[in-house]
């Protein structure tokens, strides 16, 4: 066939790497349009969660369609956990999830995380990344408990804030 | 002594003959019904954005009055409340005030008019309502799991204790509109159910809790409303067998029977027995489920309480519940969908004029449309929501006779000939297949209910009979003998021209055609690359794929089957996941070499797939014969797929309106 599948695929790779550096930027731009226009007596890690939250709501509703407790309690926080974590992955991340110590626990790891870098890129604290993600996780879950009526909970476990190293978060429900 | 409305004598109906048990009487409460067909209440959106009632609507009920031939037919449940949260409809009947009564009246004595039981609905939409304000309200506030609905508001107490009132007072007027029977609406997903299910009601106040609990605003409703409407008004509640909410612990089926015998305990003579919400991810009334489907149900109800059962959902056909009623699983006929397509479908049964039913297709549209706000049509049935358009409904004979060659023998070609024929046309209608149907022929072959589509060419066949039309079939119409026949109007009713693939390697001899597929005629090879991602695409492709090939769909549209309405559209998208069919949007084959095709995205992006056939189900205008008419200076139309490729819907609906006016 004439297609040359290695300049295909280089090709959408590059895409695919662009449009997401270019998701992460254009993030950062309006962060700073924002805390710009929120003032000096707003911090501007409030913008950054208030943001993640904004986010969260509206990520949970895409999320409603697929929930399911068919596959029980255990396979309904499989399921949850694997979204959460493709979420990560659709970024830029390299997340996967594995079971937790405690009983009905799910930890979620991801190895590698871009948004650090375009924190520092855009002047914005490295730190802020991991808290807005549990933020917005949580805001997620809001929905998610609403809906199923089972209260869940997500907590940052471990992070590094340059991106490097593990970020570990642990889903759970609420006892 | 129960109270009888208006006297039937169904003796003289051949139908009551073959279908005894559907014209027998059935005692409802007081009210003694003269047969067992009832017109369930459907939305039309055909009321006024403030409520009221329009001619539209009450036309609309007329002919479904007629149609019901002395059964109940029941006009579209309304909302109750000021606030409008309960409203689920743009064009939803209101009934919150004695304003409304004037209008619901003239619904009423339309209904009367035709000797039928004159049926009012109480309809709160409940968590799928709030269609004009920004919150619905329900028992708890679930976030809704499809965008297309508001945010809920719990009711506080004070809400449901009015809310109960509401009803009392709505079933107030509809008795002093003439209404002769009440049914409150306690269906997918609305108010009442919202209460029932465990998914939606997370109160702890006596509204919720146990099913009891959860169920006591629906005794509290059924007491209300049976206060003010006396012995006299029979009260009947529609309430779900199965919820089909297992997958967010809805109730079980189980608590669902037991929901049947709080109703009746609580004062309910009739229940009607329905499934599924609108949030359920099961199909419950599409065409791929088979007929009869659900009719258990019934049997099931009936086993749980002792007042009359009614049940619809995939009854299309006047022989099962004539069966069942017979074998005592079933007590009254309703129907919905049937009757938007043919308002006088039971009518043609009691007539024995079967055969002159136009039949619903179950394609959802008339669904469709009322979610997204616009008035009710029918894919099949070009008059629904027009019937008090008598210029379009029943139009005037023709001013001059014409002589008027049909050019296709299609959906559209036929609808066209038989309305011109049946206004005083001489109509010829010719076609270079041997028999009618157009490429319906092949549309039928596809999976999971299509052969339900070859009902609107049965129709349209003894509709074409009756009204005298000429057929010359295995004709092939040419410049030629258009120049010789020269009539005064030529309808060009071709069906599509099939697109060329304009690519490298077009002249493939593994490219072969959709209807040659559909027909069983073109050898196909074990992969397969459809061209083309709207709907005949698909259902060959399923076609194929049901054969064990391995179909991969590539098209220019940047969703598959944007042509489906999107009540159906949702279950291909599942049956192509299924039969393991791979779709690529958006995207144009490229190349057709000698291992597979080429495909090329938007963007330019290109990848090879293996495959050893290629079918073409792209389509374009038929501009055949255009020319040579024109020229001729002959009156010309042109319809259905020859105009712009469509749908069936179109097809019927572009026949009808150049029908109407040759």
């Amino acid at each position: 066939m004439l297609v040359d599948t290695e300049k295909e695929i280089t090709k959408m790779h590059r895409m695919l790497y662009s449009t997401r550096n270019e998701i992460g930027k254009t993030y950062y731009r309006w962060r700073q349009v924002a805390v710009e226009l929120a003032g000096d007596n707003v911090k501007p890690l409030d913008v950054s969660l208030r943001a993640a939250e904004v986010f969260g709501k509206d990520i949970g509703k895409s999320f409603l369609p697929r929930m399911n407790w068919l596959k029980g309690e255990e396979g309904f926080l499989m399921i949850l956990a694997k979204s959460l974590a493709g979420l990560w992955n659709t970024e830029g991340g390299l997340a996967t999830i594995e079971k937790g110590e405690k009983p009905g626990e799910i930890k979620i790891k991801c190895l590698r995380d871009p948004w650090p870098t375009w924190a520092k890129e855009y002047g914005a604290p490295m730190e802020e990344v991991a808290v807005c993600r549990e933020r917005m996780y949580q805001t997620i879950l809001e929905d998610v408990s609403a809906f199923m009526n089972v209260p869940l909970k997500i907590e940052l476990q471990k992070a590094i804030a340059r991106g490097e190293g593990e970020t570990v978060m642990t889903l759970s429900k609420v006892e | 002594m129960a109270k009888t409305l208006f006297e039937w004598d169904y003796a003289d109906y051949p139908g009551a003959k073959t279908y005894p048990h559907l014209f027998k009487p059935i005692q409802i409460g007081n009210l003694m019904v003269p047969n067992r067909i009832k017109y369930a209440a459907t939305e039309d959106n055909l009321n006024g954005h403030d409520g009221f009632v329009t001619d539209a609507g009450v036309e609309y009920m007329r002919q479904r009055a007629i149609g019901v031939v002395g059964g109940l037919c029941f006009m579209q449940g309304v909302y109750m409340d000021p606030k409008r949260q309960g409203q689920g409809y743009v064009g939803q009947a209101a009934c919150w005030d004695d304003k409304f009564i004037p209008g619901l009246k003239r619904i009423c004595d339309a209904i009367h008019k035709a000797k039928a039981v004159a049926g009012f609905q109480l309809m709160d939409c409940g968590r799928v309502g709030a269609v004009e304000v920004d919150y619905c309200h329900g028992p708890s506030a679930v976030p809704q799991r499809l965008r297309i609905f508001k945010p809920v508001e719990e009711m506080t107490n004070a809400d449901v204790k009015t809310m109960i009132q509401q009803h009392a007072d709505a079933a107030r007027r509809g008795v002093e509109a003439g209404f002769d029977i009440m049914e409150i609406s306690g269906i997918v997903g609305y108010l009442i159910s919202n209460f029932i299910s465990s998914y939606t009601n997370r109160r702890t106040d006596e509204y919720g809790g146990d099913l009891r609990g959860r169920m006591q605003a629906v005794v509290e409703i059924i007491q209300g409303v049976k206060d003010v409407c006396g012995s006299d008004v029979p009260v009947g509640i529609r309430l779900c067998s199965e919820e089909l909410l297992d997958d967010v612990r809805g109730n079980t089926p189980e608590e669902s029977m037991e929901t049947y015998k709080i109703a009746e305990e609580a004062g309910a003579d009739y229940i009607s027995c329905t499934l599924g919400w609108q949030e359920s991810i099961y199909p419950v009334i599409s065409r791929d489920i088979p007929m009869g489907n659900w009719i258990h149900l019934a049997k099931r109800a009936k086993e749980h309480v002792s007042i009359p059962v009614q049940m619809a959902y995939r009854l299309f056909k006047p022989e099962l519940p004539n069966e069942k009623i017979g074998a005592g699983e079933l007590d009254q006929w309703e129907i919905c969908r049937s009757m938007i397509a043919d308002p006088h479908m039971p009518k043609k049964v009691a007539e024995g004029k079967e055969t002159e039913i136009r039949h619903c297709v179950a394609c959802n549209l008339c669904l469709a449309r009322l979610f997204r706000d616009a008035p009710m049509t029918c894919y099949i049935n070009p008059v629904c929501a027009h019937e008090w358009q008598q210029e379009f409904a029943n139009p005037k004979p023709a001013e001059e006779e014409k002589e008027v060659m049909i050019v296709g023998a299609g959906p559209a070609g036929l609808e066209c000939a038989y309305m011109a024929a049946s206004r005083g046309h001489e109509v010829h209608v010719y076609d270079k297949r041997d028999v009618i149907g157009g490429t319906l022929n092949e549309a039928k072959n596809a999976p999971y209910g299509d052969d339900e589509l070859w009902t609107c060419i049965e129709y349209q066949k003894v509709m074409c009979e009756k009204a005298g039309v000429n057929f010359h079939l295995g004709t092939e119409v040419t410049d030629d003998l258009i120049e010789d026949e020269m009539p005064d109007t030529v309808v060009l009713a071709t069906g599509p021209a099939y697109s060329k693939i304009e690519a490298p390697g077009g002249d493939s001899d593994k490219i072969v055609n959709l209807l040659d597929v559909m027909s069983d005629k073109a050898e196909v090879g074990e992969t397969v690359v459809m061209y083309g991602n709207r709907k005949p695409g698909i259902g060959c492709a399923l076609h194929l794929a049901k054969q064990g090939k391995k179909v991969t769909i590539v098209g220019k549209e940047k969703s598959a089957g944007f042509d489906v309405n999107p009540s159906f559209k949702w279950r291909y998208m599942i049956y192509m996941r299924q039969n393991g069919i791979t779709v690529y949007n958006d995207c144009d084959i490229d190349e057709i070499t000698d291992e597979g095709v080429v495909v090329k995205a938007y963007d330019g992006i290109r990848w090879p797939i293996k495959c050893d056939t290629v079918v073409v189900s792209d389509r374009g205008p038929n501009e055949s014969l255009k020319k040579t008419v024109q020229s001729e200076g002959i009156e010309l139309f042109v319809i259905g797929d020859a105009l712009i490729p469509r749908n069936l819907s179109s097809a019927v609906h572009d026949g009808y309106r150049i029908g109407i006016r040759l």
